[in-house]
């Protein structure tokens, strides 16, 4: 993922829909290239096949 | 009677008529007062309804016609579980005035079982983020040193067991709140096969890698917990439908001609532990060996992944579970909760589905591991328990979690002391057995522990 800039990231944060203070922000800036490379990790290639580990069961309990 | 009784040893007691259960209420109730100011292990003491439920115990054992070996035993609950006309507040303000109508199922089992309950124990905030020191109640502390922390989520129960406040109690595990705990407290804690023991009741944190489960001072303790603890339920939609075995039917029979993986490399070089951690596992080994089992390495992928996959599901999870109030009602979390679930919010759908498409190549990878092994061995936590005010506010996602692999993947796993370090503090490992292997687990558990003498010693109380 590429790095995002502190405007990207204030567009990402508003579209969360909370209310955020201005050192919230700062905090979850911080953070985020953290974050971001645990999402490209938990997203590494896999075959397309690849089930997710939730199974629907039809029969409701 | 011992000063602090196991379960086992008190349960014999008790049913030899040597014991009274309200002679040990009262002892636990009394040792609360004494020494929790310190620790802040309880957030509430239901001193009223555990004399009750002692007497009663009493009467049964008089009369004959006691429930079983958990009948008269002194417990305490985490406080996520609901507890009818008894508050429960999952140490937040969100829910500082919550009285719940209902018990959990777990509660009820236990109730059901005879057990003496002394009230709700202290946990970080809605089971994640600890130690948050701007919370209505303040977080746990360490028995064997209270300016050190007690790792969480399950922090009232590791310090309350550890303390000798109650005998046993219950913890839940997302991402390692009962196994971390029970490592830095120095007791023992089993984080069941996902599927075996109920979550209905249970405030809940992600649904998916949620466990409830027993800490005790031992592992037979917890294999006795658990055993009144494990079944079946209609209620909790991933309750696994199967018969529940006897926990302590194994426990006896040693460590010989057992085959134990040690994942050598999550330990050491994806999340490098302390030295008395590691020797503390090699030294455990080496009691294997001399009982007969087999011990050799085993390799999984980098335990980064594994703690990518959790972090994913487990923060999507619980944002989806706390949104509402996160909108509405923001700043009435703490401060390390409300920012880590905050992240939930800039993940999407499809990094939640790709992680849960990776997990199930995980669990393949693990089952697959583990066609040769009876046991697999790892770290519980990096080592000695840190000054409680010294944990970093990102350290959930600065290093892989050592616990989080077996929420991922589902497998039962358990902390159990392997010794001290430099500092006095507990240092301990992590048995993982095969999906509902309990009986496996407890059996290398305890033949662990009887060869050793760690159980002997117990932290020194200040009042």
């Amino acid at each position: 993922m590429p790095p995002v800039t502190r405007e990207e990231f204030d567009i990402l944060a508003a579209q969360t829909g909370l209310p955020l203070s201005q050192a919230q922000k700062d905090t979850l800036f911080d953070v985020y290239p953290t974050l971001q490379k645990i999402l490209t990790t938990a997203a590494a290639p896999m075959p397309r096949e690849a089930e997710p580990s939730l199974i629907f069961y039809p029969e409701v309990r | 009677m011992d000063a602090f009784p196991t379960i086992a040893s008190a349960s014999k007691a008790i049913a030899a008529k040597k014991l009274s259960p309200v002679e040990l209420t009262k002892a636990s109730l009394a040792r609360i007062k004494a020494h929790d100011s310190a620790l802040h292990s309880f957030l509430l003491v239901t001193e009223e309804r555990a004399m009750a439920d002692a007497k009663a115990a009493e009467a049964r054992v008089m009369a004959g016609s006691a429930k079983g070996p958990l009948d008269g035993i002194p417990i305490a609950h985490k406080d996520i579980y609901n507890t009818a006309d008894i508050r429960t507040t999952a140490h937040s303000k969100l829910l500082e005035h919550n009285v719940p109508t209902a018990d959990s199922m777990v509660v009820k089992k236990w109730d059901a079982a005879g057990t003496v309950m002394l009230g709700k124990l202290a946990t970080h905030e809605f089971a994640m983020g600890g130690p948050s020191f701007d919370l209505p109640w303040p977080p746990a502390r360490n028995p064997w040193n209270p300016d050190h922390f007690t790792a969480g989520s399950s922090s009232g129960t590791g310090a309350a067991v550890a303390a000798g406040f109650i005998l046993g109690g219950t913890g839940s595990d997302t991402g390692g709140s009962i196994r971390g705990p029970a490592a830095l407290c120095g007791i023992a804690g089993i984080k069941p096969t996902y599927g075996l023991c109920s979550r209905a009741g249970v405030l809940p944190l992600s649904f998916t890698m949620d466990h409830t489960g027993p800490m005790a001072w031992t592992v037979e303790d917890c294999a006795m917990l658990l055993q009144a603890m494990a079944g079946y339920d209609p209620e909790d939609p991933a309750s696994a439908d199967r018969p529940v075995p006897n926990f302590t039917a194994d426990l006896a029979k040693g460590a010989k001609g057992l085959r134990i993986g040690v994942i050598r490399h999550f330990f050491e070089d994806d999340h490098p532990v302390s030295e008395a951690t590691r020797k503390g596992i090699d030294a455990a080994m080496d009691v294997y060996r001399g009982l007969g089992a087999e011990v050799s390495d085993v390799t999984l992928s980098p335990m980064s992944e594994y703690h990518a996959v959790g972090s994913v599901i487990l923060t999507s999870e619980a944002y989806a579970v706390h949104q509402p109030w996160l909108k509405t009602r923001f700043n009435d979390y703490g401060e390390l909760f409300r920012d880590r679930i905050a992240l939930g919010a800039f993940m999407s759908s499809a990094d939640y589905v790709q992680a849960m498409r990776r997990r199930r190549m995980l669990c393949i990878e693990v089952r697959d591991a583990m066609a040769d092994y009876d046991i697999l061995v790892s770290a519980s936590q990096p080592g000695e328990a840190p000054r409680i005010d010294s944990v970093p506010k990102w350290g959930n996602l600065e290093k892989p979690s050592l616990t989080m692999p077996f929420n991922v993947t589902g497998n039962p796993a358990m902390s159990v002391c392997t010794g001290y370090g430099e500092g006095g503090l507990p240092v301990c490992m992590q048995l993982i057995a095969r999906p509902f292997a309990e009986p496996m687990l407890f059996r290398a558990g305890h033949a662990y522990e009887t060869a050793t003498g760690w159980r002997g010693k117990r932290p020194a109380l200040v009042a």
